[in-house]
């Protein structure tokens, strides 16, 4: 007899009151006795009546999980936080906010079990505001497709779905929810498909999202490239920094050379540049050794990271189907 | 009074759990600075918990300075009292004395007392109270303060850079070293250096709750303190290092990019006006302008790079189910919502 896929289906909340009763009734409505599920809700640290939402949505549905966080730690920390909780066979991730529809779960995990690691939602027809929310978005994700060679349509989607082996491999801190995908190609090799899935305008509370983090996407972006590229070999990514200062030092020495040699000219700031531009480059090489150091000595106290991902048909390095 | 401190408002779903810890105590007493007469310590505040009938025992952790203060408390040990003695081979501070009493102590809860008076033996169970009921950590508070106003002031300086620098938790007293404070709650935080005064504030970060016991201050605390200014600039370091901890340990270059971010831009700004300049025909070589332009470029990319730095250590040592408090709540019964059994 086939064994019926177990889901468990992971919300993260902040301040949600008014949207948890119509989200719980959502996912029942989706799931039904089609999957064996369970739905945890994180209370994010909700200064609100979410909590009470939650706890009195749980007391009437035994497959409910009602998590609280013990202050707010952020959307990625009560992700991971509802990741590391879960047990189900497939994990969904999606927003309390009921942007998203969860009459869709079950296509993203049909096309989870055509052999991906990861399916992301992208929302086809956006019901946001285009100048705030539409083009700053088209913007980063352009960014994060650019930086990170991962092509995901639409990074700020939460709507998605993860093989269990997935779930166990990746670990989320800092503000790295928004690059999930990205985050599982680079440091599990995962394979990752997209679907289109239905958006619609929040009903109750608050965006918790402006135009202020975008400072926040760039300094992860350069943070994601660098785990992504340079993880194991740091030296690399400092020594070629280090390399591109010691060129300009020596563009700008061998000019106060010929300056005050040659041409009898006053040379002392062009050689002072030299000598701060080399500075840097020795700098950057001393930083590339430190960062091997550190990540010799981390290393050597973990096991070696498991990047075996058993789902039926994956490719070795990652990629992405539509 | 008892008041909880936390980043939530008070909720009883948010109650700590209820976990069983016994009805014993370790105490435990760092003996680094200053100490006072341990044996008339140890008796004093030995009277509450003989009386209530707790279960306790005294660790005094002990660095060499003061191996030659123990011989009374060693005549009290021999003698029966719950006293177990640790010498320490050099000077190692607070937080690492802290951490050896732990791992030796008998009992799941711990009870922090500096080796000189703060607070009255009495208050001692008040303090510890919360705990046994349960929650992560109680603090004492110094409260009425009858020191002099030179303690206070510089006290109340400390604890309102402190606030500042932890992102507004209003501790009111992180110098009173009077702590209760489960095993298992104190084991899961940072303890090294001269952190150990911010433990409450980094049991908050986690997400534990830390309850707040006022306690009348000891008269033995009361005369007035004047340390050497490398005390009052190790303070200030602390404070630095608190405010970094608290808002970028996992995010280093959000701190550095900042830094660094700032400089490269002013020093790109400066570098492209020159260019420009030069495009025109104005020479380079006797401006001194470029060097500041270089120079910020220089120091842009250099806090950039210790970011990384950073980004690649907290990188590698991530591990799952990190620094934070997550727990399933009880169940609430309501009538919203079906029900179906799954």
């Amino acid at each position: 007899m086939k064994q019926r896929t177990t889901l468990s289906v992971v919300v993260p909340l902040y301040n949600e009151e008014g949207n948890v009763m119509r989200l719980v009734e959502g996912v029942r409505a989706a799931l039904g006795d089609r999957y064996a599920w369970e739905l945890l809700l994180v209370d994010d640290g909700s200064s609100d009546g979410t909590l009470r939402e939650v706890a009195v949505a749980a007391g009437a549905e035994p497959r409910i999980r009602p998590l609280v966080m013990g202050r707010r730690f952020g959307q990625t920390a009560a992700t991971q936080a509802g990741l590391e909780h879960a047990v189900g066979d497939v994990t969904i991730t999606m927003d309390g906010d009921l942007q998203n529809d969860p009459a869709d779960i079950p296509h993203l995990v049909e096309k989870l079990q055509e052999g991906y690691d990861l399916v992301a939602g992208y929302r086809k027809h956006r019901k946001d505001r285009l100048l705030t929310r539409k083009v700053p978005s088209w913007v980063a994700n352009r960014m994060i497709r650019w930086v990170t060679g991962v092509p995901i349509r639409d990074n700020g989607c939460s709507l998605k779905a993860y093989r269990r082996e997935l779930v166990d491999r990746i670990q989320l801190y800092s503000d790295l929810h928004r690059f999930i995908p990205a985050v599982a190609v680079a440091t599990v090799g995962a394979r990752i498909a997209e679907v289109p899935v239905r958006h619609y305008r929040r009903q109750a509370g608050k965006s918790k999202y402006g135009l202020s983090r975008t400072g926040k996407v760039i300094s992860d972006l350069l943070v994601l490239t660098m785990i992504r590229s340079f993880r194991d070999h740091p030296l690399i990514l400092f020594a070629a920094g280090g390399a591109v200062a010691f060129a300009f030092a020596a563009l700008f020495g061998v000019t106060s050379i010929i300056m005050a040699v040659r041409l009898g000219l006053p040379s002392i700031v062009f050689a002072s540049v030299t000598a701060l531009l080399a500075g840097l480059g020795a700098f950057l090489v001393i930083l590339g050794l430190l960062a091997e150091s550190a990540v010799f000595h981390a290393m050597a106290r973990k096991p070696p990271p498991n990047l075996i991902l058993s789902s039926p048909g994956a490719r070795a390095g990652g990629g992405l189907e539509r | 009074m008892t008041s909880p401190i936390g980043a939530l408002p008070s909720d009883p779903l948010r109650e700590e759990l209820d976990v069983r810890t016994g009805e014993a105590v370790s105490i435990l007493v760092p003996v680094t600075e200053r100490p006072s007469n341990l044996q008339e310590l140890y008796e004093e505040f030995a009277t509450p918990f003989r009386s209530s009938g707790l279960g306790f025992e005294f660790i005094f952790i002990v660095e060499p300075e003061h191996w030659n203060l123990l011989a009374p408390l060693e005549e009290l040990r021999d003698a029966g009292e719950p006293i177990r003695i640790l010498r320490v081979g050099r000077a190692a501070g607070d937080a690492t004395l802290l951490r050896m009493g732990a791992e030796r102590a008998a009992h799941d809860v711990f009870l922090t007392l500096p080796a000189y008076p703060r607070i009255e033996a009495d208050a001692l169970l008040d303090v510890l109270e919360p705990v046994l009921r349960g929650a992560s950590m109680s603090v004492a508070r110094r409260w009425p303060r009858r020191d002099s106003w030179l303690n206070r002031l510089q006290n109340r300086i400390f604890h309102l850079l402190a606030a500042s620098a932890a992102g507004g938790h209003s501790i009111n007293d992180v110098a009173c070293g009077v702590r209760a404070i489960r095993r298992d709650v104190f084991e899961s935080l940072p303890m090294y250096g001269d952190f150990h005064r911010f433990l409450p504030f980094f049991a908050l970060r986690q997400g534990y709750q830390v309850d707040e016991v006022e306690a009348p201050q000891h008269v033995g605390d009361h005369q007035p303190r004047i340390y050497s200014p490398s005390v009052y600039l190790r303070r200030v370091l602390d404070v630095f290092g608190l405010y970094f901890l608290m808002r970028f340990t996992e995010k280093p270059l959000r701190f550095f990019g900042l830094i660094g971010g700032g400089s490269l831009l002013t020093g790109s700004a400066i570098l492209a006006v020159l260019a420009l300049q030069r495009v025109q025909g104005q020479s380079l070589a006797d401006r001194p302008i470029l060097l500041l332009g270089v120079l910020l470029l220089v120091l842009g990319v250099q806090a950039v790079a210790l970011g990384l730095i950073g980004e690649i250590i907290v990188h590698v040592n991530t591990l799952r189910g990190g620094n934070r408090v997550v727990r399933e709540i009880r169940r609430e019964p309501g009538s919203e919502g079906g029900s179906s059994s799954g």
